[in-house]
């Protein structure tokens, strides 16, 4: 017995030890690591970017030109145009296009991906909301569904099944071809934005249904996937220009767009792009997007033509070289064991051995 | 044995009361939150914010059952290694281990018992109010910080039978570096994958105890 204490003790001794001083380690010797602003603009056809400098901010493009803080703001007119407008400068025209900062608002949209919310476990819980209420603004609904052998709604005053709403949309989804249980779910349960297009739903033979309530009505409708294409994530993204419905990415990390009126995938010309392991950030108007990919170890920004989603240009940033300190702690610490990681909120021990 | 754990029980009690009595109310206090909430702002709302913003409710008894563990074996086992009282423990006709491991699984079941009538006060009102779903987030988050008691009593149960004051320094450190683990994070479900793991390395570390009592019992000192 005292010699299974002892082992026991030596075991946990020695996990503490290489989870904590790799830690402290870590701590003390981490350096700023800083990559500029940057973005894709469609005046200049390059990478511009701000950079952070003792004397306060530069404006450059990937040249290495400089501009002043009014130039920067004309070459990326539709991301300063609130900017431009405030002192009149805003082009009237810009690659054939009439533009209105009405146009540019609603063509303009930013979306995030974080593999920390991909790799967050779900509740099973999702709010439906009304998509075609006659209101301005949306509203949370009373009641929530689950997806388990049928499409279950809950009402949340009462905590009981609402046997009627379950039946009618879970028929409408059988009707349509829908099999259960449902393999996963793509929403954005909130009343905080412009309009609502419900859930992006896999079922278990893996094909993609578009389910939404209109007018208290289920709306379902199945969506034709391209061949060899096996949806891993989906991401809804509503916003207002209502041209995408969804962002998607397949088994062999490609990345689509859904469109919303035809229901057709349209692959975007980046490499491999894994939500669960990467975060992207696209900044996009109605000329192009710059899709920002970051694995952790590199950061590669990507200008997509907004109307064939091909790629223009692209740029790479890679993690600056570890300091020695860093290098002679890899060797200090062969071993070690953390239980956070900067991908995922999930606690579990996990290795890293720098000698192999 | 069962002399044993009705000295236990004389020196306990009154903590047992306690501790049953302040963390059932600091549960009613959370409950009472959300029937607040509820009133105030309707059962949407408080569902709205468990689906999109991580809320359980319950934050506040986060570090209780921690607490709870630490204090359980405090007052077990400090009058016991205070005044020397173990030795008599040590030298009565029963197995050493026995002896302890009786003392130890009395503690456990101490706070079972507390742990057990949190749970159950906890799921019986949330049953009522939220869908499984919401009621099992709650429960599993829960799980990590009650857990976290049992092993804060094991360790501080490790600490204070350990004879010698340099050792219980280290053990210190390691008790406070093991619990650590169990604070992590405050997102709900994140330890669920780890969870089985936790547990099992709780039921193992009751055996550290028994170590510091062969200490003890060798006569080991500063």
């Amino acid at each position: 017995m005292i010699r299974f204490s002892k082992i026991v003790f030596t075991i946990t001794v020695t996990l503490l030890i290489i989870w904590i001083l790799p830690w402290c380690y870590q701590f003390l010797t981490t350096t700023k690591t800083d990559t500029p602003f940057t973005l894709y603009s469609g005046v200049i056809n390059d990478f511009a970017f701000i950079e952070h400098a003792d004397k306060g901010l530069t404006y450059k493009d990937v040249k290495n030109q400089v501009y002043s803080e009014h130039e920067f703001d004309s070459i990326l007119p539709l991301f300063f145009y609130r900017q431009l407008l405030s002192e009149e400068r805003l082009p009237n025209r810009l690659f054939g296009v009439d533009l209105t900062p009405r146009l540019i608002q609603t063509e303009n949209f930013n979306f995030r991906i974080d593999p920390n919310a991909v790799n967050t476990p779900s509740i099973g819980l999702y709010p439906l909301l009304e998509s075609m209420s006659g209101r301005v603004d949306l509203e949370m609904p009373d009641d929530v569904f689950r997806l388990s052998e049928r499409m279950e709604f809950i009402d949340i005053e009462t905590n009981a099944i609402n046997e009627f709403k379950t039946n009618v949309f879970t028929q409408m989804l059988q009707k349509k071809g829908f099999k259960f249980p449902a393999k996963s779910i793509a929403g954005n349960p909130t009343d905080r934005k412009e309009y609502d297009e419900g859930y992006l739903i896999l079922d278990a033979e893996h094909n993609l249904f578009h389910v939404k309530q209109v007018k208290r009505r289920p709306y379902v409708r199945k969506i034709e996937i391209p061949k060899q294409v096996l949806v891993q994530h989906m991401f809804l993204t509503e916003f207002k220009n209502r041209k995408f419905l969804a962002f998607v990415s397949d088994s062999q990390q490609r990345f689509w767009v859904l469109e919303t009126q035809t229901y057709t995938f349209k692959q975007v010309d980046i490499p491999s792009f894994d939500p669960a392991c990467m975060s992207m950030s696209i900044i996009g108007n109605m000329f192009d997007w710059t899709i920002i990919v970051n694995d952790g170890k590199t950061k590669r920004y990507f200008a997509i033509d907004a109307s064939n989603y091909h790629c223009i240009k692209s740029l790479t940033y890679e993690e600056p070289e570890l300091t020695p300190m860093q290098k002679f702690g890899l060797y200090l610490f062969p071993i070690q064991l953390y239980f956070t990681e900067p991908t995922s909120p999930l606690i579990f021990p996990r290795w890293t051995l720098s000698w192999f | 044995m069962k002399a044993l754990f009705y000295k236990e029980w004389i020196k306990t009690r009154w903590f047992f009361l306690a501790a049953a009595l302040v963390s059932l109310t600091l549960c009613e206090y959370c409950l009472l939150n959300i029937s607040r909430i509820t009133e105030l702002k309707g059962a949407v709302h408080v569902w709205e914010v468990m689906l999109t913003r991580d809320a359980i409710f319950i934050q506040l008894i986060r570090f209780v059952p921690f607490l709870i563990g630490i204090l359980a074996s405090l007052v077990q086992f400090v009058p016991e290694m205070q005044q020397k009282r173990i030795k008599l423990t040590l030298h009565l006709p029963y197995s050493q281990n026995k002896s302890i491991g009786t003392m130890l699984l009395f503690g456990i079941l101490l706070l079972t018992i507390i742990f057990f009538l949190n749970f159950l006060f906890l799921i019986v009102y949330l049953n009522q109010v939220f869908a499984l779903e919401l009621v099992s987030r709650i429960i599993l988050t829960a799980f990590v910080w009650y857990l976290a008691g049992f092993l804060s009593y094991l360790l501080t149960t490790w600490i204070c039978l350990e004879p010698t004051w340099k050792r219980r320094m280290i053990n210190l450190l390691i008790a406070v570096a093991l619990l650590r683990v169990f604070f992590l994070s405050e997102t709900p479900e994140v330890y669920n994958t780890f969870l089985p793991f936790m547990v099992l390395y709780t039921v193992i570390v009751s055996i550290l105890p028994l170590w510091s009592v062969q200490r003890f019992k060798d006569g080991t000192q500063d």
